[in-house]
């Protein structure tokens, strides 16, 4: 398991770097934007219409930008989780619960996958 | 009180850190009060200590000038060369303890054995294929490919970076700033064919992505050399090997 998780280091370094990006710098606009602003009708009518959320979101470009805000930030998460457990729990823990963090991103990142598949 | 330039003298306490392996379980302190020169470092005043009151404190100290990496110890919990640190920049009372996150031998003084493997581990030297006969002339190298790598050759290895390392104090396995530095010192010199081989020991048990890029150790390195900035680097080239490996078969 161990060796598996360093193994596995280049990749999660990559999507936790990734993560970082996305969920420091784009996730708080995306936020801010749909659930703060729209609803306190800060934004032009009609900006979340459903047609036009639609048209952007299945657009090709649309699709990975949103596969982006779901996935990427998953990686992030358990990827600082599994350090925060190390400084809590001991090395002990390092292992299953790096694993166990990691496989519930890969998984998040399947359903993000499949999800924007299906849009 | 004036000493004989006429600079005024001021009375300070050190609280050193003693510990004689053949004596104590646990390391103590021992304060001592002294009259420092207003141009005194913190070494001097150790030297001045070892030299007047108490020959059996151990210090490393050597060149005085920042270069030899020897003196460094924490001064008021910080990681400092001790001939590069001042003493104005402290109060009446000084503490030197040694190094954190090394094994003590004695006093101030601590091991580094654990530290020059790490430092092995990385092979730090020109890795080429085929060395050049010499009758083919000299590697050359354009200002550009100096530049390259010439801030992480600067290192003196004075483990200072070690001592301020969150990863180090809690990963023993973890390379460290330093030795990290070097390898990428190596990795970056346009006449070294090394890096897949670094970059193998990078991804190793000692991994290079342990580091959370707390950057205390170019927070405290005396030299600028910015370990951190060395480890990041690493960590990307180390992928871009990794990822790279899939495409380009890779000959042995």
């Amino acid at each position: 398991m161990k060796t598996l998780l360093l193994r596995m280091e280049p990749i999660v370094w990559l999507l936790f770097g990734a993560g970082i990006m996305v969920g420091t710098l784009l996730l708080p606009g995306y936020l801010l934007t749909v659930t703060l602003a729209g609803p306190l009708g800060l934004l032009p009518d009609g900006a979340l219409a459903y047609d036009r959320v639609y048209g952007i979101a299945s657009n090709p470009i649309g699709r990975l930008v949103l596969l982006a805000l779901v996935a990427l930030p998953l990686w992030k998460g358990a990827h600082h989780t599994r350090a925060l457990a190390v400084d809590l729990l001991g090395h002990g823990a390092d292992a299953p619960v790096g694993s166990l963090l990691y496989a519930i991103a890969a998984v998040g990142s399947v359903l993000g996958i499949l999800a924007v598949l299906a849009l | 009180m004036a000493d004989e330039n006429g600079g005024e003298l001021r009375k300070r306490t050190f609280v050193i850190t003693r510990f004689d392996p053949d004596k104590d379980q646990v390391p103590k302190t021992q304060s001592y009060e002294i009259a420092c020169r207003p141009d005194w470092k913190v070494l001097d005043a150790l030297n001045f200590i070892k030299d007047e009151i108490d020959p059996t404190l151990s210090h490393r100290w050597s060149c005085r000038m920042a270069v030899c990496g020897s003196c460094g110890m924490n001064v008021d919990g910080e990681p400092k060369l001790t001939c590069k640190t001042s003493l104005a920049e402290y109060g009446d009372t000084v503490e030197v303890a040694p190094l954190a996150n090394f094994p003590v031998i004695r006093d101030l003084v601590i091991e580094m054995d654990g530290f020059m493997e790490k430092f092995k581990a990385v092979k730090p030297w020109i890795i080429v294929a085929k060395e050049k006969a010499a009758e083919e002339g000299t590697y050359k190298q354009t200002p550009e490919e100096l530049a390259a790598y010439k801030q992480f050759s600067m290192c003196i290895n004075c483990m200072l970076c070690y001592a301020a390392c969150p990863v180090v104090s809690q990963e023993p396995e973890f390379l460290g700033p330093a030795a990290i530095a070097l390898g990428h010192r190596y990795n970056m010199d346009s006449r070294d064919e090394g890096a897949a081989e670094r970059n193998e020991v990078f991804r190793g048990p000692g991994t290079v992505f342990q580091c959370s890029y707390a950057n205390e150790c170019s927070e405290v390195c005396p030299k600028n050399v910015d370990p951190a900035a060395a480890i990041n680097q690493a960590k990307l080239n180390a992928v871009v090997d990794w990822a790279s490996g899939f495409v380009v078969k890779r000959g042995k």
